[in-house]
Parts: structure tokens; sequence; C-alpha cells
């Protein structure tokens, strides 16, 4: 296991991005990190850079304004890192996807194989929060040495 | 302050101005004026009863567009009443004159109603655009019945 994938599974960073969501989910994630799920004890923390960050946590269902956003922050984000998406809308988009400002999903989007985890729902427990990003780091350590996100990740190692 | 008292009051201040003063319920009464009259009566109605300015709302509807601006009477009642000023406009070209100029709250909106449904705010002094994305073509108003932007935009960025 690389030194960067232990220590991304050490204390997953996350960033925190709404993209024109409707705040539901964005409350939903604060609840994580409050004292009654209290995730900072795993190590998960909420950074205010994404240089900093291992992790995207994405909310909303991107309009054309965010959309370009979104992917700039991807792009700006080291790598490896993990891309949640939290939410029916980040996932697929709901009943948006026929609406006059949104652009293609998320996963679209973003480079194919980007996304690491979709968590459904309208908004998500912060239980299922917390199942989907111990789901992901249980991925990284069976995938060793392999960085977590496929596609042109894979390329450079 | 009940529904009874506020009709009663604007009957006062604005007297011939009103072509119709309705009052469905004990929290609101509806006033239809001509659209000529609607600064004169928004000033009357935000600076001599001192009411507070809630939100404009605009609509298309059957035959023509309808503008309607919520007005609060919140001096007694905790709850108050809302006054709507109601003014029904061209559909072909619907155009009223701006009351930024007397409620400088209205402006946003205006930007906003006119941007999503096209109706023009005339002597607005900001009239840029507001909510859409910058590549969004112009004389394309989302709101409006149908679906107006299929096949005028690009579902992909």
């Amino acid at each position: 296991m690389g030194i960067a994938i232990k220590a991304l599974m050490k204390s997953p960073w996350v960033f925190h991005i709404s993209a024109g969501s409707c705040n539901n989910c964005d409350i939903e994630i604060l609840d994580c990190l409050c004292p009654r799920f209290d995730v900072e004890r795993f190590g998960i923390q909420l950074v205010g850079s994404i240089r900093h960050a291992d992790a995207l946590l994405i909310t909303g269902a991107m309009n054309r304004k965010s959309a370009i956003r979104v992917k700039e922050l991807y792009e700006q984000a080291p790598k490896p890192c993990l891309v949640i998406a939290i939410g029916s809308c980040a996932c697929g988009q709901n009943f948006f996807r026929d609406s006059y400002h949104t652009v293609q999903s998320l996963d679209e989007l973003l480079p194919p194989g980007a996304v690491t985890v979709y968590i459904p729902g309208c908004p998500p427990k912060p239980e299922a929060m917390i199942q989907g990003v111990v789901k992901a780091l249980g991925q990284l350590a069976k995938k060793k040495d392999e960085p977590v996100t496929a596609g042109e990740e894979k390329k450079e190692s | 302050m009940d529904s009874e008292r506020v009709v009663e009051l604007l009957n006062k201040s604005l007297g011939a101005k009103i072509k119709e003063i309705s009052a469905p319920n004990p929290r609101r009464v509806y006033v239809t004026l001509d659209p000529a009259d609607i600064v004169e009566c928004a000033r009357t109605v935000h600076k001599e009863l001192g009411c507070r300015f809630n939100i404009a709302s605009g609509m298309q509807m059957q035959r023509d567009f309808e503008v309607l601006y919520h007005f609060a009477f919140e001096d007694d009642t905790p709850a108050g009443v809302v006054a709507t000023l109601r003014v029904h406009l061209d559909e072909k070209a619907p155009s009223v004159e701006s009351i930024s100029h007397v409620v400088p709250a209205a402006e946003w909106i205006e930007r906003e109603m006119r941007e999503l449904l096209g109706i023009e705010f005339r002597n607005h002094p900001d009239m840029r655009r507001l909510l859409l994305a910058e590549d969004w073509p112009a004389e394309v108003y989302p709101l409006r019945r149908g679906k107006p932007w299929e096949g005028k935009i690009e579902k992909k960025l």
C-alpha cells in the first residue's frame, strides 16, 4: 500500500462542494461532523481548501454555472481523491434532469470512474453517509497499490 | 389589524386608482391596479402606510402576464396582513414601470422576473443578468409556458 493511500485511509480530509443543492444534504453533512455522529474521531475533517482534501463531498444537481466550478475543483484536488456524490441530485440529478438550467450529471461531467461512491436519499441519513465513506475506504484497502479512482489516474501510476 | 381594516385603509389612500379589491381571507388582501399607477401606489403603500415590501412575483396567465407586489402590514398583530398589488400586462410585450426607485428592495426581484419571464421593467437602475449563466441566449425566457429553451441550448458543457 502506497504512502498516499495509507495517509488517505488514516484520516480522509473532506472538502464540501454544494453545487446548487437545496441545502438539505449540506445540513446532513454538517450533522455528521457535529457531536452526535462526530466523524472527526475517525480522522474525517472538513477542510477549507481543495488543496488539502482527500475526498470531495458533492451535493446538488449542478446547474450551468456551478458545473464549471465543480469540474475545476475536481481538477485542482490532489490525486488520489475520493469523489462522494451525496443525495439523489448529485447521483442522477433527480427530477431536475430535464430542467432548463442543468447540464449533464456528475458522473458524465467528471472523467469516467471518478465518482467513487453514490449515496442516494433526499437527503441521505448521516448513517448512510458514514457507511458510504466506510465502503469507499474498504474498497481502497482491497485494491492495495492501485489508486481508488480508475480512468486517467491509472495511467499515471 | 385584519383584512377589513386594511381594505378600509387602502380604499382611503389609493382611492380611485383601485380597479378591484378583495379580501379572500382575514390575512390577505388583493388589489388590482392599472399598470400606469403602480409606482404611485407602491410609494403610498410603502412610504405612507409603512408596509414592508415582502417580494414580488410574476406569472404567465392564460391571456396575459401578472405581476404581484406583496406588501406586509405588520404593526400590531404578530402575523399581520399581506396586501398584494396586482397588475395585468400585455402578453406580446409585457412592460411595466420599475418600482425600485421608491422600493429599493424590489430591484433584484425585478431583474429576476426580467430574466426568467421576459417582463420589461422600464427605468430600472441596473438591468444586468442576475441568475442565468453567461452563455444563456438572450430572449429565451425559461419560465414561460411550454419549454422555450428546447433546441436553443446545449445540455452538455
